[in-house]
């Protein structure tokens, strides 16, 4: 800490400070002296006239690196660089104290070690009482740090503007305290449709619908900002081409180190994409759902009908195939049993007089057959709407005298004997094959269902109908049967029958239904049933050919 | 030894006739029931006991099965075996439901039903 003075006496130790104020000029002097060259982060030290160091401090050493030999009685112009030194800087900086009294100026200064710094400089000319130049002070400051620290604050600002300017997708900007716009980015033209240079300016009230500009909540969203130090908001905005868009907005106040207020930033999100997407799913997961339930409903109703046809089918068909093989078992056995006989040599079942049965017996079965597969023929072209009638004129009474004549065997057999009523003749205009279908299908099911008991078929005219009355004395039909037994596969156990499809009254019903007529049971006790069926003596269906 | 009894029960009449003959050729005498009521009348009735019965499944006012569990209440009847003839599907599962000796899927050949009973009938 050895800092030499060119004529003074250091102090020697021991020696108190003293306060200055009525002290002599040495004292005093010594004083200022040790002030200055304890000062060890300012260079302060003079210059002579012609501009050579005269004096040195603790700081000019530590900020230029020499020591008080090396400079004291050199010009200061070492201290500066090159291209300074080449346009004769120092000198200027000298005559410019000398003329205004003081110099100042920031610049590059040159080290001992040949590192610059960047400095703070003060030149003063100093005077005596009469006002001659004796020489200047100068006072260094290093500034390399705080330097080096706004020009990184400035970059990192410049980076960060850079950074808001570009984001496109969110409206970033400042307002002053009253409001105006003050920055504007990338996001912010986007979302709002003005370009910087437009809205710099003007009051950020601009993007607000009227009804909130009247009410004015622009203002009102300040005054929360400060107060709750910040406010979010999601509502409509305006942009410049007058569209409305919905918008998520964050007001912050941005108050300076004294706590006042510098402005606001605001953020403004778009949220019409996101609302109107988030809409839209929710709309299309609505109708899916709709749609969904709906199918769902179609295909569970669907379903039950196609498992419901299945079921009736594979009931048929498993009816059907067990109905076909008794007759085929039938004259199979038939058949077996006469080939097993011829094998053994034996032909006395062949003698001409039996042969006439032999026939008989197989065709029994044949027709059996027959009839079975045209009523599943029946069927299925009454489900496949193929059924079609042959109309044509004929007698009704001629039909079923027909019918029944020719079924009085087959009813004899079990022991029913056929009443029959009916008028010489009736005209009508009917499907003869069908009618006689009918008819022959009803005699049936009398005899099978109570046989021993008479039948009695009765047929007259009643205005412009034909009805045809079939009663038997079986067991009756309870009410709640009475319907079902014309659908389809039905057959009544109690009747007691179990053979045949249980088609033949459907297939009946179709038929008297096609010619435009009705068909009934009625069995009040049980004492037997009577079928009823009505019959237009003029078809209302399609005339045939005849 | 005296002829063998076999009671064929089946609702179908030329069936019914046509085993009937195939059996008396065969040696056997034959008793014939139209449902599983008029068969039990026969058997409680009869003296001598068929060796076998041949049963029918679907036959009406009394089908094949309610006749054979009546027919396993009765003691003196209840151990002749059955050979069951049907046109129904399933006929091994309606086989062991039923506890028969025999099932012959209609229609059965002669050759068949001859001997099923000669198995079952001797």
């Amino acid at each position: 800490m050895n800092t030499p003075r060119s004529n003074e006496s250091p102090p020697h130790d021991g020696q108190q400070l003293q306060p200055t104020a009525g002290k002599s000029v040495v004292q005093n002097e010594r004083i200022f002296r040790l002030l200055v060259d304890a000062v060890d982060e300012y260079a302060i030290f003079a210059l002579d006239a012609e501009g050579n160091i005269l004096t040195w401090n603790q700081g000019a050493h530590r900020l230029k690196g020499y020591s008080a030999e090396e400079v004291i009685g050199t010009h200061f112009s070492r201290f500066y660089t090159k291209v300074d030194i080449d346009r004769r800087h120092p000198q200027h900086e000298l005559e410019i104290a000398i003329e205004k009294g003081k110099y100042e100026e920031e610049g590059w200064r040159v080290r001992k070690d040949g590192t610059t710094f960047w400095a703070n400089v003060v030149i003063t000319a100093l005077r005596d009482e009469t006002g001659k130049l004796q020489g200047f002070g100068k006072v260094t400051r290093d500034l390399t740090a705080r330097r080096n620290a706004e020009l990184r604050l400035r970059e990192s600002e410049e980076r960060f503007r850079l950074m808001v300017e570009s984001v496109q997708d969110y409206a970033i900007f400042m307002l002053d305290p009253k409001g105006h716009i003050t920055t504007w980015n990338l996001g912010a033209e986007r979302n709002k449709g003005y370009s910087a240079s437009e809205i710099i300016g003007k009051h950020f009230s601009i993007f607000y619908p009227e009804k909130d500009q009247i009410a004015e909540k622009p203002k009102w969203e300040l005054e929360e900002a400060i107060k709750n130090g910040r406010f979010e908001d999601e509502g409509f905005r305006v942009r410049k081409d007058g569209e409305t868009f919905w918008a998520n907005v964050i007001i912050t106040p941005v108050f300076t180190k004294n706590r006042d207020l510098l402005g606001f930033a605001k953020v403004t999100r778009n949220l019409t994409e996101r609302k109107l997407a988030e809409e839209a799913l929710r709309e299309a997961n609505a109708d899916l759902e709709k749609k969904v339930d709906l199918r769902t409903k179609e295909l569970s109703a669907s379903k039950a009908r196609a498992e419901a046809a299945v079921k009736s089918r594979d009931e048929f068909f498993s009816m059907a195939s067990h109905e076909l093989k008794t007759p085929l078992s039938a004259l199979m056995m038939q058949s077996q049993l006469r080939e097993f006989k011829i094998s053994r040599g034996d032909f006395s079942d062949f003698k001409h007089d039996q042969l006439a049965e032999l026939c008989a017996d197989d065709m029994r079965q044949i027709q059996r057959l027959v009839d079975l597969i045209d009523r599943m023929l029946d069927v299925s072209r009454l489900s496949i709407g193929q059924f079609e009638l042959d109309v044509e004129i004929a007698d009704l009474a001629e039909i079923v005298k027909d019918v029944v004549r020719r079924l009085t065997p087959t009813l004899g057999a079990s022991g029913n004997q056929i009443l029959l009523s009916a008028p010489e003749s009736l005209v009508a205009q009917l499907d003869r094959l069908r009618i006689e279908q009918v008819v022959s299908n009803l005699l049936t099911n009398a005899g099978k269902y109570a046989p021993g008991k008479p039948v009695s078929v009765s047929v007259q005219a009643e205005g412009q109908m034909a009805k045809i009355f079939i009663r038997d004395q079986g067991g009756g039909i309870s009410k709640d049967k009475q319907e079902i037994i014309f659908e389809p596969f039905e057959r009544l156990k109690e009747r007691g029958g179990v053979g045949g499809l249980g088609l033949g009254l459907y297939i009946t019903k179709k038929i008297v239904a096609a010619h435009g007529g009705s068909i009934r049971v009625e069995s009040s006790d049980q004492s037997g049933s009577t079928f009823v069926v009505e019959l237009p003596l003029a078809s209302k269906k399609v005339v045939g050919n005849s | 030894m005296s002829q063998k009894i076999i009671l064929i029960v089946e609702d179908e009449k030329d069936i019914r006739k046509n085993l009937k003959k195939i059996l008396e050729m065969e040696g056997y005498l034959v008793e014939q029931a139209e449902n599983g009521k008029e068969a039990l009348a026969i058997l409680h009735s009869s003296t001598s006991l068929p060796a076998m019965i041949i049963l029918d499944l679907m036959m009406p006012v009394m089908d094949g099965f309610e006749f054979r569990d009546q027919q396993e209440k009765i003691p003196k009847i209840a151990t002749i075996p059955i050979a069951i003839m049907t046109a129904d599907d399933h006929i091994d599962e309606k086989k062991m439901r039923i506890r028969a000796a025999a099932a012959m899927k209609k229609p059965a050949s002669i050759q068949t039903i001859l001997d099923t009973v000669k198995r079952i009938a001797g």
